[in-house]
């Protein structure tokens, strides 16, 4: 068993990341392909549209442990359903606020938009999420204790 | 200026000769004092029933969605924004409502009153024309009606019902709020830390007896998200964070349809501030998409439209 | 009051303190702490014995643990005799002759139980209806009644004796206290507004089960928890387990037969599909099916559901309706 003090020396952020399929996922993708070197702190789950995304999906992260959440989405006007990263966009200006409000600290939970030819973009993306998550230090709040 | 529970009742009365509703449903006198009780009359007769006071607090609205057949009721200001939220849902037909609108001054907070009563049981409580008499077994205090409103009563500007087929009495006039979020904007202005430490504080009180959700006219899902199992999105126990999770999705979900009308803090038992959460989001939704909920019946819920132009700067 | 004082030396004490504007039960160090007065806490002492939520075991791959047994002595303080009696209502469930519930039982064990008689019983009062009564020995060990500057202390179980031996403050009461003991009590009596026959009210609920009454009594209802989860006797339950396949723990968290979810099959149905079956249930099994399995109402005539129902739904006025079908 580790101590407290071993596990705090080799934290690494663990991100949750919400992708689209057609953009972001493809973004990512293509990063892999072009060997773009990024942290190794993310963990993907592809989605068909950022629009998909339950604010539930956040939390339910946060609660497992997920020290940062991204969901990253087509750019508006290139959503694949027409509209769905709109309402996106409305939803999660409204509940990045609201997490923001009852003290979730900022930097935790992030939003983007990476279309599927912005494979440096993305590698990017992920460097600056993961610093954001890296200063902040591992998540406290809103993680349930594990039953040991 | 009649007596205006006389005229609810001739209104009630009226609209069963006239067989315009299958259903009225308003308000009696209560078991308690400080209470009236919701009350559903099917003939005229009954009518005799219906009362309107200070103490008219629930928001009756809730009753609705589940409902068939027509149906009359009584709606103060907020009542009516609800009902305004469920023709914008498609919850409820325009056709099959006779709306009973009551311009409405506030109504009594409880909590506020057995607070000021600190020791002893209020056994008798009576409304005047210059304020409520509260009566114990060894005390009498006489108190003026606007230091019992809750906030939501004080930062009210629809007290005057929105939408309504008959109206009781006469209109009166709104309140200017100057800062209606003024209390958000300071908490807003706190450390994450402070403001985690009263969200968690708040939210450790809670024993998820859902009397909130119940209560609130906006959550008529009669599949909630707090039940589901497949998945089952977050812990049903009191848990800490299951618990933080519940608050903080239920305020998401009435994003733009919370109409401010204080029902969910009433039916609360352990006094859970879930106000501060549903008024951040209001002003949010304001702010955003200037957006207020319960104004117009054909203006869609904001988070089921979207502008072009909408803002974007919390996204990278 | 100096046993307060001598009791929170040696042992934990748990007593009504001012929360907010409500009055909980919790724990005390300094005899200050506690605050009594003539109206009772908000919520029930049966999370004392029953909490809310409570490990059953954990699991770890093959093994399981369970949680070690609580085996502190405590001392129940300022309880209304119809919290205490709510005990004795809690134990054929909890401490029955089929099943025992060891960590229910451990809790009740280690538990001593001083009560406080109700001078001015509340107007939600309605125990004396129930089979209870503002100075009923029932499920307490030791009795304290106010008498002004001094308490009225009467041991009630062996343990009560136990608690008070040996500690300091106490005098042989005299026959003046005494009597005026006995008026206080009378005078509560006389205060309790009673009228609920609850034998006449089982026969009409056993009489006719698809009563139209229902329609109507269930109607404001909104069919939340609250009066579940204060009434002290409430004790359904639901069993979870939380975890994933290698960890996690079976936990036993507070359930209420007003929630939709509680008879919903796995295949869909629900035979209490709306809100009038599951109110019909609730009157019935308080009123008459727990008559018929443990010969009493499984109700203490607290009130709490009274004060705390948000549409102000009184179940006195739902049994005065069964009692007197016009």
């Amino acid at each position: 068993m580790e101590t407290e003090e071993a596990l705090q020396a080799s934290w690494e952020p663990k991100i949750v990341a919400f992708l689209c399929n057609w953009c972001s996922y493809a973004g990512a993708d293509l990063a892999g392909v072009g060997r773009l070197q990024y942290p190794p702190t993310t963990r993907t789950i592809r989605v068909p549209c950022s629009g998909r995304v339950d604010p539930l999906f956040i939390l339910r992260a946060l609660q497992n442990g997920a020290d940062g959440v991204l969901v990253s989405g087509c750019h508006p006007g290139d959503c694949h359903y027409l509209s769905g990263n709109y309402t996106a966009r409305r939803r999660f200006a409204v509940f990045s606020r609201l997490l923001e409000y009852v003290g979730i600290e900022k930097g935790r939970v992030h939003f983007s938009w990476v279309s599927a030819a912005e494979a440096g973009r993305f590698a990017e993306l992920i460097t600056e999420v993961t610093e954001e998550i890296r200063k902040l230090g591992p998540a406290k709040r809103l993680v349930k204790k594990k039953v040991e | 200026m009649g007596d205006p529970s006389k005229q609810i009742r001739e209104a009630a009365r009226k609209l069963f000769e006239e067989d315009k509703v299958d259903l009225i449903i308003g308000f009696e006198d209560g078991s308690l004092p400080l209470r009236a009780t919701p009350c559903f009359i099917r003939k005229g007769e009954d009518a005799e029933r219906l009362v309107w006071n200070s103490f008219c607090e629930n928001n009756l609205a809730t009753y609705l969605p589940k409902k068939k057949g027509r149906i009359g009721i009584v709606a103060k200001g907020c009542d009516s924004r609800s009902i305004v939220g469920f023709l914008k849902e498609k919850q409820i037909d325009r056709e099959d409502l006779v709306v009973i609108g009551l311009p409405c001054e506030g109504m009594i907070d409880r909590k506020t009153v057995e607070e000021r009563m600190e020791e002893g049981e209020i056994i008798a409580a009576e409304e005047g024309p210059d304020g409520i008499v509260v009566k114990g077994t060894d005390f009498q205090e006489k108190m003026k009606k606007e230091d019992l409103l809750p906030e939501s009563c004080r930062v009210c500007t629809h007290r005057n019902p929105v939408l309504y087929d008959v109206l009781i009495g006469e209109a009166v006039e709104e309140q200017k709020v100057a800062d209606p979020f003024g209390p958000i904007r300071g908490f807003e202005g706190k450390t994450a830390e402070e403001r985690w430490a009263y969200f968690s504080g708040e939210t450790e009180k809670c024993i998820r007896c859902y009397a909130c959700r119940n209560a609130c006219p906006i959550c008529y899902c009669e599949a909630c998200y707090v039940d589901s199992s497949e998945p089952q999105w977050f812990g049903k126990s009191i848990e800490s964070t299951d618990t933080q999770i519940f608050h903080i999705v239920r305020a998401f979900h009435a994003a733009g349809r919370c109409v401010d009308c204080g029902a969910c803090i009433r039916a609360c038992p352990v006094d859970v501030d879930l106000r501060f959460l549903n008024k951040k989001i209001e002003k949010d939704i304001l702010e955003l998409f200037s957006f207020e909920a319960g104004e117009d019946p054909d203006r869609p819920p904001p988070l089921t439209t979207y502008k072009q132009d909408d803002p974007e700067g919390f996204i990278k | 009051m100096s046993l307060l004082a001598d009791l929170t030396g040696s042992c934990q004490v748990l007593a009504p303190v001012r929360n907010g504007d409500s009055l909980v039960f919790d724990e005390i160090r300094a005899r200050d702490e506690i605050h009594l007065s003539e109206c009772n806490t908000r919520k029930s002492v049966k999370e004392i014995f029953f909490p809310q939520r409570e490990r059953l075991f954990a699991y770890r791959g093959q093994e399981t643990r369970e949680p070690s047994f609580p085996d502190e002595e405590r001392v129940l303080f300022g309880v209304r005799p119809c919290d205490a009696r709510s005990l004795c209502l809690l134990d054929p469930v909890f401490d029955g002759d089929d099943f025992k519930d060891p960590y229910y039982c451990s809790r009740r064990r280690n538990t001593t139980v001083v009560s406080i008689g109700c001078n001015r019983p509340m107007r939600t009062c309605f125990c004396t209806d129930t089979g209870g009564d503002p100075f009923s020995l029932e499920g307490t060990d030791v009795l304290l009644i106010d008498m002004g500057e001094t308490y009225f202390v009467r041991p009630i179980t062996k343990k009560g004796e136990n608690l008070l031996a040996g500690r300091p403050g106490f005098e042989k009461a005299e026959q003046d206290q005494i009597r005026r003991k006995g008026e206080i009590i009378e005078k509560a009596h006389q205060s309790i507004h009673s009228g609920l026959n609850l034998e006449r009210i089982k026969k009409e609920l056993d009489k006719d089960f698809d009563n139209p009454l229902w329609d109507i009594l269930h109607e404001k209802c909104l069919g939340c928890g609250v009066c579940t989860f204060l009434c002290p006797t409430c004790h359904c339950f639901d069993i979870l387990d939380e975890g994933d396949s290698r960890k996690g723990e079976r936990i036993r968290i507070w359930d209420s037969c007003m929630f939709p979810l509680f008879t919903l099959h796995a295949s869909g149905t629900n035979p209490r599909p709306s809100g009038k079956e599951r109110m019909r249930q609730r009157v019935l099994h308080k009123f008459t099916y727990f008559v018929d399995n443990h010969s009493r109402v499984a109700c203490t005539g607290c009130g709490r559901c009274i004060r705390a129902c948000p549409v102000n739904l009184d179940i006195r006025e739902v049994l005065e309706a069964l009692q007197n079908p016009e």
